[in-house]
């Protein structure tokens, strides 16, 4: 039997958020935009009436203004884009149990056999539109089809409000002749490279030698011939398996800085994010990565290998030695990133006999078993999750984000 | 420097000195074996960490040294036909090697370079047999670390008191430990031996009850094995102190067959490929039998062995490796495991002896 797959995709999320608790937004041009004092200033998300103008996201906001000079900005809320995000899932599981979010705003559902209870895909979809339209005041884009590729191609195809259907025939005729960058999945860098091997369109990838994407892009280049040719068979899981196997945040800080206290604490905050969503889904990494780019945009990563961890404070630490060890700190430093890479989920820790150096107290030696302060660490931070997750991320701090 | 001597010997001599060449180094005179003939007819390999010298049985016509490389000499030597080999060195050290019909021109290089082996002080002493040396090495130098981060535990500590000798190893997953009694001896030693001479030195020595003679300084070891010597650095530096983690007591004891519990991990851990070697195998432990599992992406595999519990059930994982290379260096039929908790390290003991306790590291499933 054939899967029913769908994927929703709310259109101009953050704004739309915006617009539902402020009516006065609707009908004018607006946009979501960071702080044009800091220089994360880029418009997140703008309305379809800012679009008109021709502002798009990632626009730095003195572009924006210069398009449409009466274009109304707002500083993001992503605590309640959360909230929103949350009410738009809620609405999905009376459709189907099988849902998995792929990001703040878009989720896969699995409807499989709901035919009998709601319908033909199509009326489906416009049920589940009609729902979040009337009951939260959003919009979204629909795609139909037999799995999660194509779904999220077809979702793309009509926005706003768009329903599309594309199933396995239509492949040819609807998938193929758009350019490889359109693919999902495909960003700048591949593209780039598909286009040095002559290949432009998503069907000249389905018909390519899949001899020759294996050896330019290896276990990748064969996932990307399946897909061009509309086949994936990746189920809909509410815990997806991370492909990359690493999780990451980095950020643009408000102005160049030289100060390395500073710049651990912004660590920190990496790290809390970081380890908040490798604690979700259960993944210990073993190599923990910084990003440092300098003022003159020259970027450098280093990586060391540790004992794999969730862990934000053994994350923050490794993170924090590598910037102690690395920055050269007559280089002012424009943005910081961490990452946790070599993530396993089933991992089995294998235990020591004793606390040998390189864990907190080795200078002690007793035998006693170890990882006794990690327990306590590991309880520590599951439980600051708890809290965060219910009542808000501001809620529990470190006291070292207090420190002036 | 001219000399004959047997094809075997000479090979077997180059085999034992090769041990301490290394295969890349910055100074090209390290790559090569020192040939000597004074009295008798000696060659000497040294990396600065080891260096052995082998004594070949040989007929010396003139005296004289030469240095020759390694690689070369021993693939020569190797493939010669078994009869007598004439070495000469001739002007600008020339060595020309002779057998039967063959007739090799090698360069060679200037003896002066080659860095002589440290002199050991031969108060320190004590004789054992050569057979108990290697089966103790043999018994601990798999639980001896490779980290190089903590260099301490790269060697195997090797203590001589009471009329006892004692090797310990210890990677932090497992400790090794090994001890036998050597008669009418009374001086005391405390080294620690780097892994890489005990791994050399156990080919070295044979399965006999020959004595050899072990002296040491407070920074080198030698031990004297007839025709040959073995040098070795020490390890320096406090070696963990072990003793606290080997505990009398215990929540559970089973008395076993070794082999029928080897048998049965080695077979449990069929479905553990490479891929997947972070799964381990569980032992449940009940009243009258334990039953071994594991569970990986391959299958499940469950094995039942009857034992003799002594306590409370018990269930816990390990990795499989560690259990099997213990298990494979116990001699005994029958042994006796411990274990304090799920999640601490078991101890196997002989059934009526201390003559050796293992260590191994349980996982956090």
């Amino acid at each position: 039997m054939n899967r029913v797959i769908f994927l929703v995709d709310m259109n101009a999320f953050f704004i739309s958020c915006e617009m539902s608790r402020n009516p006065s937004l609707k009908g004018k041009p607006a946009a979501v935009a960071g702080d044009p004092e800091r220089r994360s200033g880029i418009i997140l998300a703008a309305n379809y009436d800012a679009r008109k103008y021709g502002v798009k996201t990632t626009m730095v906001i003195h572009e924006a203004k210069k398009l449409c000079p009466d274009i109304i900005l707002v500083p993001p809320d992503h605590e309640f884009y959360r909230k929103k995000s949350k009410e738009v899932m809620k609405i999905l599981s009376r459709y189907t149990p099988v849902i998995q979010q792929n990001s703040i705003d878009e989720a896969w559902l699995d409807l499989t056999g709901c035919e009998a209870l709601f319908g033909k895909p199509k009326e489906i979809a416009e049920k589940i539109m009609d729902d979040i339209m009337r009951e939260l005041d959003l919009w979204c884009s629909i795609g139909i089809s037999e799995n999660k590729f194509l779904a999220k191609m077809a979702s793309e195809m009509k926005k706003p409000l768009g329903i599309t259907e594309i199933w396995q025939e239509d492949v040819k005729e609807k998938i193929w002749p758009l350019p490889v960058e359109k693919m999902y999945g495909v960003g700048r860098k591949t593209a780039d490279r598909l286009n040095k091997l002559s290949i432009y369109t998503i069907g000249d990838i389905a018909r390519c030698d899949i001899a020759v994407l294996r050896k330019a892009f290896g276990k990748y280049g064969e996932e990307m011939h399946r897909l061009a040719n509309g086949i994936d068979l990746s189920p809909v899981s509410e815990n997806p398996q991370h492909d990359s196997k690493s999780i990451g945040r980095s950020t643009t800080l408000p102005e160049d800085i030289t100060d390395l206290e500073y710049a651990k604490k912004i660590i920190l905050q990496l790290a809390e994010e970081v380890g908040a969503e490798a604690r979700k889904y259960g993944y210990k990494g073993r190599t923990i990565s910084i990003t440092i780019k300098y003022s003159d945009f020259k970027t450098i990563t280093r990586q060391k290998s540790v004992l794999p961890t969730y862990l934000t404070r053994d994350i923050y630490e490794a993170g924090a030695e590598l910037l102690t060890r690395n920055w050269n700190l007559r280089r002012p430093v424009r943005l910081l990133g961490i990452s946790l890479g070599n993530c396993e989920n089933d991992y089995v820790e294998q235990l020591t006999i004793f606390n040998l150096p390189g864990s907190k107290s080795d200078s002690k030696m007793e035998g006693k078993p170890n990882k006794i302060d990690k327990e306590k660490e590991e309880k520590l931070e599951k439980t600051m999750d708890i809290i965060r997750e219910k009542y808000g991320q501001d809620k529990v701090k470190r006291a070292k984000m207090l420190q002036d | 420097m001219k000399v004959i001597c047997s094809k075997d010997n000479l090979t077997e001599g180059i085999n034992i000195v090769q041990k301490a060449v290394p295969t890349k180094t910055s100074l090209p005179v390290l790559e090569g074996i020192l040939l000597e003939c004074g009295d008798n007819f000696k060659l000497t390999g040294n990396d600065l960490e080891i260096g052995i010298e082998c004594l070949v049985e040989a007929d010396i016509k003139e005296a004289g040294s030469v240095v020759i490389n390694s690689r070369v000499f021993g693939d020569i030597v190797r493939k010669l036909p078994d009869s007598e080999v004439l070495i000469e060195v001739k002007e600008n050290n020339l060595v020309t090697i002779e057998c039967e019909n063959s007739y090799f021109e090698i360069k060679g290089l200037s003896p002066q370079g080659f860095p002589a082996l440290p002199a050991i002080k031969k108060d320190n002493a004590f004789k054992i047999s050569q057979k108990i040396v290697r089966d103790m090495i043999k018994q601990t130098i798999f639980a001896v670390s490779t980290d190089e981060n903590r260099p301490i535990l790269t060697g195997s500590l090797v203590e001589c008191k009471d009329g006892e000798i004692t090797f310990v190893a210890i990677d932090g997953y497992r400790l090794a430990l090994r001890k036998n009694r050597i008669d009418n001896n009374s001086s005391e030693l405390r080294v620690v031996v780097p892994g890489k001479t005990l791994n050399e030195i156990s080919k070295i020595l044979q399965p006999e009850d020959d004595e050899i003679t072990i002296y040491s300084t407070s920074n080198q070891i030698m031990f004297d094995i007839g025709n040959c010597k073995v040098v070795s650095r020490l390890i320096e530096g406090e070696y963990l102190n072990y003793r606290s983690s080997i505990t009398e007591d215990y929540e559970t004891k089973i008395r076993v067959n070794k082999n029928d519990l080897l048998a049965s991990i080695e077979r449990a851990s069929l479905i553990i490929t490479s891929d997947e070697r972070r799964f381990p195998v569980v032992f449940y432990i009940e009243e009258d039998k334990m039953v071994v599992t594991s569970s990986t992406n391959v299958g499940t595999v469950k094995e039942e062995i009857n034992v003799e519990t002594d306590g409370n059930r018990i269930d816990i994982g390990f990795n499989p490796r560690y259990f099997i290379d213990t298990l494979r260096a116990i001699d005994e039929d029958v042994i006796d495991v411990y274990f304090a908790t799920s999640l601490g390290p078991c101890i196997i003991r002989p059934v009526e002896s201390d003559n050796f306790i293992y260590l191994i590291a349980a996982v956090r499933r």
